[in-house]
C-alpha cells in the first residue's frame, strides 16, 4: 500500500507549546483535568490531565472507544463526576456579560445556578433521563421554577423549542416518558436542556440509542438548534462519522488522554495519530471497500494500570524505546492541529486510509476536501 | 405461541442431534450441572459474611439433628430429671427441666429432625410446583398461561394459615413430610406468578428463541435454557420457603392443631406458656424453642440476603459498586464497532 | 381502559367463585369434614334420623342426602345471593354466622389495618434515613436491627410480649377489647382504652413485619440514587427535598405498594394466632374457638371472608397501580405483580 500523501504543512517537528491550540475567544477552558478513584487495586485515573478549550459557538466532537474516559469528561464540565471521584484541575467557564467563573471553586448553590443555567447538558439514553413517574410537563416545569424562571414565559419556549424540533408540543407536554417514542424523548430531553437558554450544551452520546435514520434527524435538529440559539456544543460520541458530519473540531480520546485534537477535515484526511488513522479505518462507512476495513488490534487500557509513556505504544505498530520511556507532548502537524504521537509523520506515511484512497480510486482530488471549517481556528 | 409440537420430523431430529453433541453421560451432566449451578453460586455466595454465618447457624441444625438421629444425646423422658430445675442448676440438665422432669436440651435436640425434615418436604414441594406452573405458563403462554395464572390467583386469593389449620384439624396428619407439603400448600401460587414474570424475560432471549427455532421439545428448553437461569432466584425463594415451613408448623404445634408430638419446638413453647414457666420463673423453658426457631430462621434470612446480594447486583451498594462509573462508561456502546450512520 | 376495568372485575368475579366453590369442596368432601362431623354430632345428640339432614342444612347451606349439584346450588346461591354463611353449631348456637363475624371483625380489623399502617410507615421512614446514609452506622445497626426482628415469628414475639409487658410488669392488659369499667361509646377514655388494649397485638405485629419493608425500601431506594434520572435531577437543581420526595421516594415506593393490600389478607391470617395469644376477642379467636369443637359453619364463614378481603385486596391492588405507576396503565401487563 503506497501513500502518495505528502504532508505539506511543515517540514519540522514542530513541538510548540499546547497554548497554539487553544481557542481566542474560549468559553470554557478545561486544564490539567484529572478525575481520580480510590479503588482496592490502586488508584483509577479515568480522565488524565485533559487539556481542552472550547470556542465560543463552535460544535466540537469528541469520540473515543467505550472506557476512554470521554463520559468523564462531560461530567468533569459540570463539575458532577460520580461519586467518590476525584476531579483536580480548573474548568472554566467565561460568560459573555459576567466575570469568568471558576466551577471548582463554587459554592454548591453557586453550581447549581450555573449548572443548566449556563452549562446544560444530554445524557446517553433519553429512557433513563426522565422521571417515569412525572410526566414530561412536570420536567420543564420543575426546571423552571428551580431556576427562578418565569414558568408561563419558560413554557411558551419549550412549545415552541418542541415543535423547532418536530414535536407536537401539547402531546408530548401531556405524555409519560414511557408514552414517548425513543427519539421523541430524545427530542423532547434536547428540548428540555435549552430551556433555560444555556451557552454551552454538553451531549454525552446523545443518539447512541437510536436507529441510524433517526440519529441522521436529531443531528440536522442540533445544528439547527445551535444556529438558532447561538450554541456551543460539545458532542461525546463512539461513532466518528456520525460527528465529523456535524462538528468544525474534533478531539481523540484514548486512554483518558485526548491524542488528537484538529479541525474536523484536518483529522479526517490528515489525521497524525496512529490510533485516529487506525479508528478511521476501522470505521466501515467512509465509501471504503469492505474487505479493506481493518479493527484495531488490542484493548483499551485498565484505568489503573495505563501503560507508561504513551498508553498505545502497546497497540501501536510504530512504537519504539522512546514511546515506552516518555509521554509524547502534543506536536503541530499545523497550528490548530495537535498529536501526542513522537512518530506521527512515519504514522502518516506508513498507514493509508482507506476512505481516501477509495477518494482517490474514485477519481476524487484528495487535497480539495480542505473546506473553510478546517480554517476557523 | 405455537412451536415444537407442531414441528414435523426435522423437530425431531434437531432434538436428536443436539442431544447427540452434548455426548455426555447422566453423570457427568448431574456434575456440570452441580458444578454450574449448585458449587460456583455456593462458592460465590460463600464471599458474603452473611451467608457464611447463614451456612454456620443451618450447620449447626444439622448437627443437631445428626445427634438426635444417632441417639448422642438422650431423649426426653418424662422424670429423668426433677421437674423445673433451672438453668445450670444440674450439670446433667443444663438448660434445666420442666415441670414433668424431661430434660430441655434434650426435647430442643430431638426436635430437630422431624423439624427439618417438615422444612425441606414443605419448601421442595412449594418450589417445584411453582417453578413448574411458572416456567411452563410464562413459556407457553397464551390458554396455558391463562389457565395456570388463574389458578394462581385462586390459591393466592386464599389465606395460608386459616386453610391449613382447616386441613390439619381435620386430617390430623403425623407425617412430617406430608404435615411440610399441607403447610405449603398454596405457596406455590405467589411464587410462581413471580416465576413466570421472569421466565418471560429470559424467553425474549435470542438462545432460546434459537433453541425454539430448531424445534427444542419444551421440557429441554424449560430445563436446559430457563431453570439454570431462574437458579439464583428459585434459591432465595426456597429459603424463604423455608422460614415460611417453620413459622407455620411451630404456630401449629402451639396452637395445638397437629397431632401432639413429645418433642417440637412449638409444643415445648405451648406447655411452658400454658403451664406456668412464666409464673414459676423458669425463663429458659420459654426462651428455649424461641431461641431455636428464632436462629434457624435468621440463618435462613442471612442465607437468602447474602444471596440475593450475590446474585442479584442491584442490591449493591453505591460503596460496592465505586468502580460503576468506569466500568458505566464501558457499557456504552459497542467496543469494537466505530461504524455507525454516514 | 374501560375494557380493562370491566375485565379484571370480572376476573375478581371469577375468582371469588372459585374460592367459594373450594370452600364448598372442603365442607363436603374434607374426610371427617364437616358434613360428616356434623351428622356424627346430630346422631350422639340423639337427633331423629330424618331430621338430620334438615339440620345440617340449616347449619352449613348443604343437604348432604341431595345430589352433588343440587347441593352445590344451594350452597353457592346461599352465599352469594342470601349472603348467608350459615348458622352457628356450637360456639353461638343457632347465631347467623355473618351476625358473630360483624360483631368481631371491626376489631380485627383495627388491629390489622393500625398494623400494616404503623409497619409500612416505619419501613419507609427508617428504610429512607438508611439509603440516605449508606454504609454508615445507623445503616448497619438498623439492617442487622430489622433482619433480627424478621426472624421472630410474630407469634413468638407476641407471647414475649405478653409474658414481659403483661405479666411480669402488668403494664399492658392481656385480653379483651376494652377495661371492664369502661363504657363504650365516643369518649376519649373508651378509645385511649381501646388503643391500650390493641396495643401489645398491634406492636408484635409492626416489628416482625416492618423489617423486610424497610430493607426492601432501603434496597429500592439505593438503586433509584444510582438512576440517570436522578442524577439529571440534580443537574437540573432540583432541591434535595423535591428529589427524595418525588423521585427517590416516589419511585422507591412502587414495589411496596402492592405489599401493601396484600399484607391485608396475610395479617388477617396471622390474627388466627394472634388474636388466640392476647385472648383478643375478633374473628381470630372465633375461628380458633370453633375449630376447637369444630364448628364448621363459623369455619368457613371467617375462611371466606379473610378469603374475599384478600381478593378485593388484590383487586384494588391492580386497579390503582396504574394511578401511582404511569407505565402501567397503558400497558396489557396490567397484573400489579
Amino acid at each position: 500500500m503506497s501513500t502518495d500523501y505528502d504532508d505539506t504543512s511543515t517540514d519540522d517537528d514542530v513541538e510548540m507549546t499546547v497554548t497554539s491550540l487553544d481557542a481566542h475567544d474560549p468559553i470554557m477552558q478545561i486544564h490539567d483535568a484529572r478525575v481520580t478513584y480510590d479503588m482496592d487495586r490502586g488508584e483509577s485515573r479515568v480522565l488524565d490531565d485533559v487539556h481542552l478549550e472550547l470556542e465560543r459557538e463552535e460544535i466540537i466532537g469528541v469520540v473515543g472507544e467505550s472506557g476512554s474516559g470521554k463520559s468523564m469528561l462531560a461530567s468533569a464540565m459540570l463539575d458532577s463526576v460520580p461519586d467518590p471521584g476525584q476531579l483536580a484541575g480548573q474548568i472554566r467557564y467565561n460568560p459573555e456579560d459576567r466575570d469568568q467563573i471558576d466551577l471548582l471553586s463554587l459554592s454548591k448553590e453557586e453550581l447549581r445556578q450555573v449548572r443548566w443555567e449556563d452549562i446544560s447538558m444530554v445524557f446517553q439514553g433519553a429512557m433513563s433521563s426522565f422521571n417515569p413517574v412525572l410526566s414530561v410537563k412536570a420536567h420543564f416545569k420543575e426546571t423552571l421554577e428551580t431556576h427562578d424562571h418565569n414558568v408561563k414565559e419558560g413554557m411558551e419556549r419549550a412549545r415552541e423549542l418542541l415543535s423547532d424540533l418536530y414535536l407536537q408540543p401539547d402531546r408530548v407536554l401531556n405524555s409519560y416518558p414511557h408514552e414517548l417514542s425513543g427519539g421523541m424523548r430524545q427530542r423532547a430531553l434536547l428540548a428540555l436542556s435549552v430551556v433555560l437558554e444555556p451557552d454551552v450544551l454538553v451531549m454525552d452520546e446523545p443518539t447512541a440509542a437510536l436507529d441510524l435514520l433517526m440519529q441522521r434527524s436529531i443531528l440536522m435538529l442540533m445544528e439547527e438548534l445551535q444556529e438558532s440559539y447561538d450554541l456551543t456544543m460539545l458532542f461525546i460520541t463512539h461513532d466518528l462519522p456520525l460527528v465529523a458530519s456535524l462538528a468544525d473540531r474534533m478531539a481523540i480520546m484514548y486512554a483518558f488522554q485526548l491524542v488528537e485534537i484538529g479541525p474536523t477535515r484536518a483529522l479526517l484526511d490528515k489525521a497524525a495519530h496512529p490510533y485516529t488513522r487506525a479508528l478511521l479505518n476501522s470505521t466501515p462507512n467512509l465509501d471504503a471497500p469492505l474487505d479493506e476495513m481493518q479493527s484495531i488490534e488490542g484493548a483499551s487500557p485498565d484505568p489503573v494500570n495505563v501503560p507508561d509513556g504513551c498508553s498505545y505504544h502497546p497497540r501501536c505498530p510504530f512504537a519504539e524505546e522512546k514511546c515506552i520511556e516518555s509521554e509524547p507532548e502534543y506536536f503541530l502537524p499545523e497550528t490548530d492541529h495537535g498529536v501526542a504521537c513522537f512518530n506521527w509523520r512515519e504514522a502518516k506515511e506508513r498507514m493509508s486510509l482507506n476512505h481516501l484512497q477509495a477518494r482517490d480510486d474514485s477519481g476524487e482530488q484528495v487535497r480539495d476536501t480542505d473546506d473553510e471549517r478546517g480554517g476557523e481556528n | 405461541m405455537k412451536h415444537s409440537e407442531t414441528d414435523s420430523q426435522d423437530g425431531l431430529e434437531w432434538t436428536y442431534d443436539a442431544s447427540q453433541e452434548v455426548g455426555m453421560t447422566r453423570r457427568e451432566k448431574l456434575r456440570e450441572y452441580y458444578e454450574e449451578y449448585l458449587y460456583k453460586p455456593g462458592l460465590v455466595a460463600w464471599s458474603d459474611w452473611r451467608t457464611r454465618i447463614g451456612y454456620a447457624i443451618v450447620g449447626l441444625y444439622l448437627l443437631f439433628a445428626v445427634i438426635a438421629q444417632f441417639n448422642l444425646y438422650r431423649p426426653p423422658e418424662a422424670s429423668q430429671e426433677m421437674p423445673m430445675l433451672q438453668a445450670f442448676q444440674e450439670g446433667s440438665a443444663i438448660l434445666g427441666s420442666n415441670t414433668i422432669g424431661q430434660d430441655i436440651l434434650s426435647l430442643m435436640i430431638h426436635a430437630t429432625p422431624e423439624m427439618l425434615i417438615m422444612i425441606v418436604s414443605g419448601a421442595v414441594f412449594a418450589i417445584v410446583i411453582a417453578v413448574l406452573v411458572g416456567t411452563f405458563a410464562g413459556f407457553k403462554g397464551g390458554r396455558v398461561d391463562s389457565a395456570l395464572m388463574f389458578a394462581a390467583d385462586v390459591g393466592m386469593s386464599i389465606p395460608g394459615l386459616p386453610l391449613v389449620l382447616v386441613l390439619t384439624s381435620t386430617l390430623r396428619p403425623t407425617n412430617p413430610a406430608i404435615i411440610g407439603i399441607i403447610i405449603t400448600i398454596n405457596y406455590w401460587a405467589g411464587l410462581s406468578r413471580a416465576i413466570r414474570a421472569q421466565t418471560l424475560s429470559i424467553r425474549e432471549n435470542s438462545y432460546v428463541e434459537a433453541s425454539r427455532v430448531m424445534g427444542v421439545s419444551t421440557p429441554r428448553i424449560m430445563f436446559k435454557d430457563i431453570i439454570p437461569n431462574l437458579m439464583p432466584y428459585i434459591t432465595v425463594n426456597f429459603v424463604n420457603a423455608c422460614r415460611a415451613v417453620i413459622f407455620f408448623s411451630v404456630g401449629l404445634y402451639y396452637l395445638g392443631f397437629l397431632p401432639y408430638t413429645n418433642a417440637n419446638w412449638g409444643v415445648v413453647l405451648n406447655n411452658a406458656y400454658t403451664q406456668g414457666a412464666i409464673l414459676g420463673g423458669s425463663y429458659v423453658w420459654l426462651m428455649a424453642p424461641i431461641v431455636m426457631i428464632m436462629l434457624l430462621s435468621l440463618g435462613l434470612i442471612l442465607i437468602a440476603q447474602g444471596m440475593d446480594r450475590v446474585f442479584n447486583p442491584r442490591v449493591r451498594t453505591r460503596l460496592a459498586g465505586e468502580s460503576e462509573s468506569v466500568e458505566g462508561d464501558a457499557e456504552e456502546g459497542e467496543v469494537d464497532t466505530f461504524g455507525g450512520a454516514m | 381502559m374501560v375494557n380493562y376495568y370491566i375485565k379484571r372485575t370480572g376476573q375478581m368475579v371469577v375468582t371469588l367463585y372459585a374460592v367459594v366453590t373450594i370452600a364448598f369442596g372442603l365442607v363436603r368432601f374434607l374426610p371427617g369434614g364437616p358434613a360428616t362431623a356434623l351428622r356424627a354430632q346430630l346422631m350422639q345428640d340423639d337427633v331423629p334420623s330424618e331430621v338430620i339432614a334438615q339440620r345440617i342444612e340449616l347449619y352449613l347451606s348443604v343437604n348432604p342426602d341431595a345430589p352433588l349439584l343440587d347441593q352445590y346450588i344451594s350452597y353457592m346461591s346461599n352465599i352469594f345471593l342470601n349472603g348467608s354463611l350459615g348458622k352457628s353449631v356450637f360456639i353461638q348456637r343457632q347465631t347467623p354466622v355473618t351476625e358473630i363475624l360483624a360483631e368481631a371483625l371491626p376489631w380485627t380489623l383495627f388491629i390489622v389495618i393500625s398494623s400494616i399502617i404503623l409497619f409500612h410507615i416505619m419501613a419507609v421512614v427508617i428504610g429512607a434515613l438508611m439509603a440516605y446514609w449508606e454504609g454508615s452506622l445507623f445503616d448497619t445497626v438498623n439492617s442487622a436491627i430489622a433482619i433480627v426482628f424478621t426472624s421472630i415469628p410474630f407469634y413468638v414475639l407476641a407471647i414475649v410480649l405478653v409474658w414481659i409487658l403483661g405479666y411480669e410488669m402488668s403494664l399492658f392488659p392481656v385480653g379483651n377489647r376494652y377495661g371492664d369499667a369502661i363504657d363504650p361509646g365516643l369518649s376519649v377514655t373508651y378509645i385511649l382504652d381501646v388503643i391500650y388494649h390493641g396495643a401489645l397485638p398491634i406492636a408484635s405485629m409492626v416489628i416482625t413485619q416492618y423489617g423486610v419493608r424497610a430493607l426492601s425500601f432501603r434496597g429500592n431506594s439505593i438503586q433509584i440514587l444510582g438512576e440517570d434520572f436522578v442524577r439529571v435531577a440534580r443537574l437540573r437543581g432540583l432541591s434535595d427535598s423535591r428529589i427524595a420526595l418525588w423521585y427517590v421516594g416516589r419511585n422507591a415506593i412502587l414495589p411496596l405498594y402492592t405489599g401493601f393490600l396484600l399484607s391485608l389478607g396475610w395479617l388477617l391470617g396471622g390474627t388466627v394466632i394472634l388474636e388466640e395469644i392476647f385472648n383478643y376477642p375478633g374473628i381470630g379467636l372465633k375461628f380458633i374457638e370453633a375449630l376447637e369443637v369444630r364448628d364448621y359453619p363459623v369455619i368457613m364463614g371467617v375462611f371466606i371472608m379473610i378469603t374475599v378481603a384478600l381478593v378485593v385486596g388484590i383487586y384494588i391492588a391492580d386497579l390503582t397501580y396504574g394511578k401511582i405507576d404511569p407505565r402501567i396503565e397503558t400497558g396489557d401487563q396490567s397484573e400489579a405483580f
